[in-house]
């Protein structure tokens, strides 16, 4: 093939495909690594067993809702509805939406974490953080999933203070892949925390890497769906058995005028084919809900073509109340998040019947 | 291939086989190995398996 050949978005749509094996070599050393490192704290602590024991009082009622990173949850400010609605079902978070979340008044009740990378450190503010790591690193400056983070140092002072004063009101849900310098701010923040190990390949497959692991350190393993977003719908829905999971901030792409260098591969990417052809890999997705047209990569594609085919089987009814981004299809409802909070939050506490029904397992 | 197929002739003129060159493609799919991919592996049609409710941390 000519590089001059190359379409908008064909090489991305022929990197989704191979998502997992991908992903796989670019932090399954790492992810294993940090479980065997972590394999002294998580002996002392709970695992998500017990937070399934607890579910029924985390949250009011059979709701729950999703709070990741994407774009869409600043610019529609979801936060600040719930608090103001005075929404008392369960809220779940990944750990890079904690800063908005705690910044607008709002607690999760329970916050997810599964990435394998030290600069994870960062969502929970970092206490090492210095002027080097700031000058070599502009991921949180450049990054498009909170504009507050290009005041990296203001941001990280008030992080630091922000999570040590409600650490210990929250239920942290922690992947065994975490980062050691991550599970070590997070003890010393005083987090309640419950361990379980990400599913890598087939745990029933008594060779996979998944059973070893579970035989290993006998904590659960979770469908993490590839990221953090689709892991906290997962703990909202299959560990709190919520029967309703609205999801916010999942947009598993960007708007369409982000421009590509705040998108999150564009570095790897322009390494990877040079900047004239990044749209070789980038991909336009249209919206029929907001009849708008959204871009994503193949990491985000990915994602949403995973997350698709988890809702499709699952227990729960999944509202996307995200009122953007590239997540539509089968098992999953378009909805605005007032529209969830007008309709369906008294609806479920009153009748728990009217979610889909529970199948046994 | 030159060391399982044998010609029972010689070629008048050398012949020279042209390697089978990687794609623009498959060059970016081997790097991207290095650099793409999510936080996490995706496994279908499973959610939780709690495994043995006696393990580690049920005390808690």
């Amino acid at each position: 093939m000519e590089p001059h050949a190359l379409r908008k978005g064909e090489l991305g749509a022929a990197l989704v495909a191979h998502m997992n094996e991908l992903t796989f070599a670019r932090h399954g050393e790492l992810a294993l690594g940090n479980a065997a490192a972590n394999l002294p704290a998580l002996a002392a602590d709970r695992s998500l067993r017990a937070l399934r024991r607890e579910a029924r009082l985390i949250g009011k009622g059979d709701t729950a809702v999703v709070i990741a990173a994407g774009p869409s949850v600043r610019k529609h400010d979801h936060a600040r509805q719930l608090v103001e609605a005075g929404y008392e079902g369960a809220v779940v978070a990944a750990e890079s939406s904690l800063y908005y979340c705690l910044s607008r008044g709002l607690v999760p009740d329970v916050v997810v974490t599964v990435d394998p990378t030290r600069p994870i450190v960062r969502w929970f503010g970092d206490p090492e953080l210095s002027d080097a790591e700031i000058r070599d690193n502009d991921y949180f400056r450049r990054q498009d999933l909170d504009d507050a983070f290009q005041r990296e140092r203001a941001v990280n002072d008030e992080l630091l203070t922000l999570v040590d004063r409600h650490a210990p009101d929250i239920k942290l849900a922690i992947s065994t892949s975490a980062h050691p310098d991550v599970v070590a701010r997070c003890w010393q923040a005083g987090f309640q925390m419950y361990w379980w190990n990400p599913m890598y390949d087939d745990p029933a497959d008594p060779a996979s890497v998944t059973a070893r692991l579970v035989r290993d350190n006998g904590l659960p393993a979770v469908n993490a769906g590839g990221n953090v977003g689709t892991t906290a719908w997962m703990i909202a829905q299959a560990a709190l058995g919520k029967g309703t999971v609205a999801l916010t901030g999942i947009d598993f792409g960007y708007y369409a005028d982000t421009p590509y260098e705040r998108t999150q591969y564009y570095k790897e990417i322009v390494e990877l084919v040079g900047e004239d052809r990044v749209e070789s890999v980038l991909m336009r997705v249209f919206n029929p809900h907001y009849d708008a047209e959204f871009l994503t990569d193949p990491a985000y594609r990915w994602f949403r073509d995973s997350f698709l085919e988890l809702a499709r089987d699952a227990r729960c009814r999944t509202l996307n109340c995200t009122e953007g981004g590239t997540l539509f299809g089968e098992g999953v409802e378009v909805k605005s998040l007032a529209g969830f909070l007008a309709d369906d939050v008294e609806r479920c506490a009153l009748d728990p019947a009217s979610t889909k029904a529970p199948t046994p397992r | 291939m030159s060391t399982i197929l044998k010609g029972n002739f010689e070629t008048q003129k050398t012949v020279t086989v042209e390697s089978e060159g990687e794609t623009l493609t498959e060059t970016f799919e081997r790097e991207a190995m290095k650099r793409l991919g999510g936080s996490i592996c995706f496994v279908a049609k499973k959610e939780i398996d709690w495994g043995d409710e006696s393990g580690a941390g049920d005390a808690g």
